[in-house]
């Protein structure tokens, strides 16, 4: 890894290398964000036919085809998100403890919590939600939805509180 | 007469057979085995490493530099990483005993799962109740406070509760602790975090 970036600093300033880093992440975090919003709306409320406003036809949308781009966002997603975390803790979480940010210092904390959780149930997300669904597991992927939804969306929020105090455009 | 027996017999039967299914979980294959095994313990492993402090490595982002197990912030080096040491060992481990858990017959994995939530659950449980009332009675009782001690009594129990719970119930709840577990170790992990948010 090494290698390659020392390549790449050769082209690009390292501060520049790791925003572009941080905007793909956040590119990608968007994206996983309107995926699992719209699974989410389809597995809760659930409309058989599509009629009416775009909220109806965002309800009728099939659950199942959001599983695929969900499983796809995700890892990526975390992975790169877990390359950045070396940045966030020398460059950026020293100063935010400097300047006594502390509920972000917890709430970023409880993020690499809640994310690590999302990624553990992944297997089984992507399990669950393979052809045929079985009408016995219908609560448990209702469920993970639910739960990777949250994760998903705390940590996007609390990426982004984090961004605004030393990051890309602060 | 006979006819009409054989079909009594046969709704009967039916009626047994679904009854019988319906307090089990529905076939699931062995890669859902290894699923929802590796689910549950990974965020069982996880939240016990990051509470004890376990990383299977130390970062050190500063210097670039990897040390094996947990190692303290040392002078001109940063600070040390253990998020990735968590997550390495939660990964092998929970890989391990995903395909332990295919191997497994049903019926021993289902209390082997409630045997490991349990002793979890219990054993920081017993030793925060040890350490509540020996910092409370008159006469000394640090002896309340010992891991050990409370491992003791964490293990009998979550032995009694997964042999002595009824095998439907086992076999239904196993999926449930995909949820439980996960969240049951976020409670435990924000409420760790609170100093955080009492400064």
């Amino acid at each position: 890894m090494d290698a390659i970036t020392d390549v790449l600093f050769d082209y690009i300033s390292v501060r520049t290398f790791w925003r572009v880093l941080q905007f793909v992440h956040f590119t990608m975090a968007v994206a996983l964000l309107g995926a699992v919003t719209l699974q989410t709306v389809a597995v809760l409320m659930p409309v058989q036919q599509a009629a009416g406003n775009f909220i109806s036809r965002v309800r009728a949308a099939p659950a199942v085809s959001y599983v695929k781009p969900i499983v796809i966002l995700y890892a990526p997603t975390f992975l790169l998100g877990a390359w950045i975390y070396i940045k966030y803790r020398t460059y950026v979480r020293i100063p935010m403890e400097q300047f006594g940010h502390w509920w972000t210092v917890g709430t970023f904390e409880f993020k690499e919590h809640i994310v690590t959780m999302g990624i553990a149930l992944l297997p089984a997300y992507w399990y669950f939600w393979r052809q045929p669904l079985t009408e016995e597991y219908a609560t448990t992927r209702k469920w993970l939805v639910v739960f990777l939804a949250i994760s998903v969306w705390y940590s996007f929020l609390v990426g982004h509180v984090a961004n605004d105090f030393r990051g890309v455009g602060a | 007469m006979t006819q009409t027996l054989d079909v009594h017999q046969g709704v009967t039967q039916l009626g047994r057979t679904q009854a019988t299914a319906a307090s089990q979980p529905a076939e699931i294959s062995k890669s859902g085995i290894f699923a929802i095994t590796f689910g549950i313990t990974f965020a069982l492993m996880y939240t016990v490493l990051e509470q004890l402090n376990w990383p299977l490595f130390t970062y050190h982002p500063a210097v670039g530099k990897l040390d094996f197990w947990m190692q303290r912030p040392r002078s001109g080096e940063g600070p040390p990483m253990y998020w990735y040491g968590w997550l390495a060992l939660s990964g092998i481990g929970s890989v391990v005993v995903g395909y332990i858990a295919t191997l497994l017959p049903r019926a021993w994995l289902y209390r082997a799962t409630v045997f490991c939530c349990v002793l979890a659950a219990l054993w920081p449980a017993l030793l925060a109740a040890g350490g509540f009332i020996a910092d409370r009675v008159s006469f000394d009782a640090d002896f309340l406070k010992s891991v050990w001690l409370a491992g003791s009594f964490a293990l009998v129990g979550a032995a009694a509760i997964s042999y002595f719970t009824s095998s439907q119930w086992v076999g239904r709840l196993w999926v449930s602790w995909l949820w439980i577990v996960p969240v049951g170790g976020l409670i435990v992990l924000g409420y760790s975090l609170k100093s955080y948010f009492l400064r």
